[in-house]
């Protein structure tokens, strides 16, 4: 998967965590082995079960958890290696997150000015009408205004705190964010209205979204490719259209199936696919391993895998001819 | 994007695209609110100032704060002045006096009667009136009200607004010089106490794992120590004084607080407001004063009102064993330890320094229970 378009590339990236030592010692591979990478300007979104290890991967990205081996390449510099002065700069300059719940990730004890400003701080900016201003216009963005800076958290509504996230995010002008589950905690009504508002945003700023969810339509309509993830790994990645026209992977199948339907009576007819990886998946003989089934879709597999999504690949053909 | 037809019942299926339209792409824009902004002090404020009984308990601390202050200097008499012609007089005070409380007078028990005439023993016109008569193997006894202050010839228009001690020094004047030096200690152990624990439960709270454990342990072979035992070492070292009781009662006092600030950091560290201001690149310290030790600081204080008392009745108890601060220097504690020597005849001198620590202590209790509800963050908004 080497490719120097990739604005973020994440190689082999691993993050174990362990608890106990000696005979006790647990492992959980919250993390293992994945690698994908993500283009400038793209969102790319990243799906998978409650548990399966989507926040670790965009946490261990922007180095609030150390990876435990893999390499990240950000831009052409590594961002895994070792902690250093220079090296959070950099991340903090380049990376954003937004965080999943809009009450708890907002200082209760802190103004929305301060709350917003503080990255700039962070960054030298002494001025405090320069930071007042660049607040300000920050709200604007996120429709909210002037009035709001000088309130503190506990008076906004929930998607109102999350715009307030999103303006937090974006007031240091990174070129990429990592939104973690950024709408599921709001209403379904907020949710649009706040993904509307992030799609807006990307365009005008021109930002590459690590986008993490587990709402199947939200990633549909908001990420250009989409990355599955069972257990900590990576199974398959393909454009959005690719992987819901032919979703390869049997744990993508299972996950398409989930999907509510509408119509009452499509939704009788439809048949609830469930994944088990020891009734679905043979690996005694082969070793599976990330292949590229056909340009721009990824599926973990074994070799005999491959050679029926390839099969699938051909009989369902190109998406949209 | 795909949007998949085949599942779309009949009339809707040949819609075309374009009569599709995507909702809520509309500009959001959020009114400004109407009400005042509400600090989380001014909140906790308004919250207290409601609790009746934390408001009371405030106005008594600060007017003992206020009498500790001004008394000692406007009764006319230093603490140290003796005199000991008139020693152990009772209370007296202007205006009360006529009303037959706190006039100076007390009752003699066992004299004998011939002796009331004697003027060396009762000067004319000490003797008030006889309360009761008897006689013992043939003597008439009287036990009788006298005026003590004439009775030893105190000049017209002195008064000991609650009488004098064993050496006649004025005992208003020391209880509240008392007040004030045990006040001062209260306050600078709990200062020190907490301002250590605050860092040293930061750290181990902050940053946890092999730290944590080593700072923990540290602490608990610390308070193991009996205090008693590091006081007495530091009065050897230092001689007894303000600055080595204020040390003895730091030694081990600030474990407490470590460990509530310890407990607090592990329930702060990890909230995703604390997590987004590191991906912001806030420094470790920023991180510690500014993201979680706000959200902390309700405990803490809370902590630190309940330690005042706690100081406060420490220091008396130093005192009152004997390890207090340097004679001829009052404190609650010595006046307590002096007065309980003459309890029975002289009780007014344990009352006065009993009444004032008891008021103290429940007052700074009762208001450290106000302000814990009132930082309460789960009550806020409440009334």
């Amino acid at each position: 998967m080497d490719n120097p378009t990739y604005l973020l590339e994440v190689k082999n990236l691993c993050r174990y965590f362990t608890s106990g030592r000696g005979k006790k010692k647990l492992t959980v591979k919250a993390v293992d082995d994945v690698s994908f990478g993500v283009k400038p300007a793209e969102t790319f979104g990243l799906v998978g079960e409650s548990g399966c290890g989507k926040t670790t991967l965009g946490r261990t990205v922007i180095r609030l958890y150390d990876p435990t081996s893999g390499q990240v390449i950000f831009n052409g510099r590594e961002i895994s290696g070792k902690m250093t002065n220079d090296l959070r700069r950099y991340l903090t300059e380049n990376i954003a997150m937004i965080f999943q719940d809009p009450i708890e990730s907002l200082n209760p004890r802190m103004t929305v000015e301060e709350i917003i400003g503080e990255g700039l701080k962070v960054r030298g900016v002494k001025d405090k009408d320069e930071i007042r201003r660049r607040v300000v216009e920050m709200l604007e963005k996120v429709g909210l205004n002037e009035e709001h800076a000088t309130r503190y958290p506990h008076e906004f509504s929930g998607g109102q705190r999350q715009r307030i996230g999103i303006a937090r995010a974006l007031i240091v002008q990174p070129k990429m964010i990592i939104a973690d589950e950024p709408v599921s905690a709001l209403d379904v009504s907020i949710q649009a209205q706040v993904i509307n508002l992030l799609n807006d945003l990307k365009s005008e700023f021109g930002l590459t979204i690590l986008f993490i969810a587990h709402n199947l339509s939200v990633v549909k309509y908001f990420s250009d490719r989409i990355g599955v993830m069972y257990y900590g790994r990576l199974v398959e990645v393909a454009r959005g259209d690719d992987l819901y026209a032919k979703p390869l992977h049997p744990y993508t199948r299972a996950l398409l199936s989930a999907i509510p339907e509408p119509n009452p009576l499509v939704a009788k007819a439809k048949r609830r696919v469930d994944y088990d990886p020891e009734r679905d998946h043979d690996y005694t003989h082969e070793k599976p391993e990330m292949v590229e089934v056909e340009p721009d879709h990824f599926v973990y597999c074994s070799p005999s895998e491959f050679a029926r999504y390839r099969e699938i690949c051909k009989r369902v053909g190109k998406v949209g001819a | 994007m795909i949007i998949d037809r085949n599942n779309l019942p009949e009339d809707i299926r040949n819609l075309p695209e374009s009569s599709f339209e995507i909702v809520g792409t509309e500009d959001i824009r959020d009114e400004a609110f109407r009400t005042e902004p509400v600090g989380f002090f001014k909140d906790a404020v308004s919250r207290l100032t409601k609790n009746k009984l934390s408001v009371i308990s405030f106005w008594i601390i600060m007017l003992i704060i206020a009498s500790s202050i001004i008394v000692p200097n406007c009764t006319g008499y230093t603490y140290s002045e003796q005199n000991v012609a008139f020693k152990n007089l009772p209370p007296k005070v202007p205006g009360l006096e006529k009303l037959g409380i706190l006039d100076g007078t007390r009752v003699m028990t066992n004299r004998r009667k011939d002796s009331l005439n004697d003027p060396t023993q009762f000067p004319p016109g000490s003797v008030i009136e006889i309360v009761k008569e008897y006689s013992h193997s043939g003597v008439e006894m009287v036990d009788v009200k006298v005026d003590f202050y004439r009775m030893v010839g105190v000049p017209e228009g002195r008064y000991h607004w609650m009488g004098t001690d064993y050496l006649g020094r004025d005992l208003c004047t020391r209880l509240f010089l008392g007040a004030r030096i045990s006040l001062i200690i209260a306050f600078f152990s709990v200062v020190t106490n907490i301002c250590i624990g605050i860092i040293y439960g930061a750290c181990s709270g902050y940053y946890g794992g092999r730290v944590d454990m080593m700072l923990t342990h540290f602490a608990e072979i610390l308070d193991g120590l009996p205090y008693i035992v590091v006081t007495i070492l530091f009065m050897l070292l230092l001689g007894s004084g303000m600055v080595s009781i204020v040390l003895a009662l730091t030694v081990t006092g600030w474990i407490g607080t470590s460990r509530l600030v310890r407990a607090q950091f592990y329930r702060f560290k990890g909230r995703e407001y604390v997590l987004a201001a590191r991906t912001l690149g806030v420094k470790d310290r920023a991180l510690i004063f500014r993201h979680i030790l706000p959200n902390a600081i309700g405990p803490i204080i809370t902590r630190a009102m309940i330690s005042i008392p706690g100081a406060i009745f420490s220091e008396s108890f130093l005192a009152y064993i004997g390890l207090g601060i340097k004679p001829p220097n009052p404190s609650i504690g010595i006046l307590l330890s002096d007065g309980q020597k003459v309890l029975l005849q002289y009780p007014y001198q344990t009352v006065f320094p009993a009444v004032l620590i008891s008021l103290l202590m429940v007052s700074f209790n009762l208001f450290a229970n106000g302000l814990r509800d009132a930082l309460d963050p789960t009550q806020r908004g409440e009334v």
